[in-house]
């Protein structure tokens, strides 16, 4: 106790509890955008399907991933096309 | 009244799960109602020697799930708390025993003869869990105010959300002057990160490990902080009014006075 008053008066109060809901808070966001690669399979098979209605794309060439900073996020998906599909739809 | 069934769980082991389970059955039983309590750690039995009834047992949960015998030879009644039971977890047997169907049923027969019908989950997210919350209409989530077991807590209440159950959280093993001096996360800080209701505040308290040494329910304990702390849950979800959920306070002495106005102008 008067440990902690001596923080006080010398301004050094760093309370440990603080720090703890800030990693909690951050961990919590994270998780719950974490994504099992099953998933991201089925995802990008269902994106490539949609796609190929449209476009005549390299599948060889396709880059999917969740990017994460700090405040956002974002699922980018990149694609070579070879030729837009004419006529369709 | 329709029985109730309430499954307390937790993401993280070792949270006193198996403490609040014991001590909110004991207290409901203690209200008036009709109560078993059934450890469904299979493999891992506990619940037994925290009430006491180790001695007692014959048949156990797989017995009744899977037909081997009746409610009345599974359910093991409390000598000392008036309609208190308990139907132990089977020691010998894996997880995989129980199926989802089978628990459900098992249930559906328990709520003919019981009031409440509480469930102490196995800690984590696996087959004995899925278990557990199968025929649950509520459930309360126990966790301490550490990192860890917080961040296990959200998963949980996530899967238990996704199984259309609401939960409530009890906050288990506080140090109020920890909190006070702003080296434990405080509930309001837990709650502002799980958005949860709040089911009940349990301070640590020493009793708990000397109601489990000799087997004699917390709930029984004179002047047991964290059994007091369990009653008021009990009649809280018994539903009586009035009830408030009372924040663990550090008994002050002058020291603490002093050092409290301090950080408070802070």
């Amino acid at each position: 106790m008067f440990n902690h008053m001596l923080q006080k008066i010398t301004g050094r109060s760093k309370s440990s509890g603080n720090t703890a809901k800030k990693r909690l808070q951050f961990a919590l966001v994270y998780d719950k955008l974490e994504i099992n690669d099953s998933t991201l399979t089925s995802l990008q098979n269902d994106i490539v399907e949609v796609i190929s209605k449209y476009f005549e794309i390299d599948t060889e060439g396709i880059q999917l991933e969740l990017q994460r900073d700090n405040d956002v996020s974002a699922l980018v998906f990149n694609t070579p096309i070879i030729n837009i599909k004419r006529g369709v739809v | 009244m329709e029985a109730r069934t309430i499954v307390i769980t937790s993401g993280k082991g070792g949270v006193g799960k198996t403490t609040a389970t014991a001590s909110i059955g004991a207290a409901l039983a203690i209200e008036g109602n009709r109560v078993v309590v059934i450890d469904m750690d299979i493999g891992l039995r506990n619940l037994d020697v925290v009430l006491g009834l180790e001695n007692r047992i014959v048949f156990n949960v797989v017995d009744l799930a899977n037909e081997r015998c009746k409610v009345s030879q599974a359910a093991i009644r409390d000598r000392r708390i008036e309609n208190l039971f308990l139907i132990p977890a089977s020691q010998s047997d894996n997880k995989d025993v129980l199926t989802t169907a089978s628990v459900e049923r098992m249930v559906a027969l328990l709520k003919k003869e019981f009031d409440y019908i509480i469930i102490d989950s196995p800690a984590g997210i696996e087959r004995g869990f899925e278990n557990s919350i199968a025929a649950a209409d509520e459930s309360i989530v126990i966790c301490t105010p550490d990192v860890s077991s917080i961040r296990d807590a959200d998963r949980v209440i996530g899967l238990l959300y996704a199984n259309s159950i609401t939960p409530k959280i009890i906050v288990n093993r506080i140090v109020p002057q920890m909190v006070a001096s702003g080296d434990m996360l405080s509930h309001e800080d837990i709650l502002d990160v799980l958005s949860v209701e709040l089911a009940g505040l349990v301070p640590m308290d020493e009793q708990v490990v000397i109601s489990t040494n000799t087997g004699m329910p917390l709930v029984m304990q004179n002047g047991s902080l964290a059994g007091m702390a369990f009653r008021r849950i009990a009649k809280r979800l018994n539903g009586e009014k009035d009830i408030p959920v009372k924040v663990p306070e550090y008994k002050t002495g002058m020291w603490n006075r002093i050092s409290k106005r301090f950080s408070k102008k802070k």
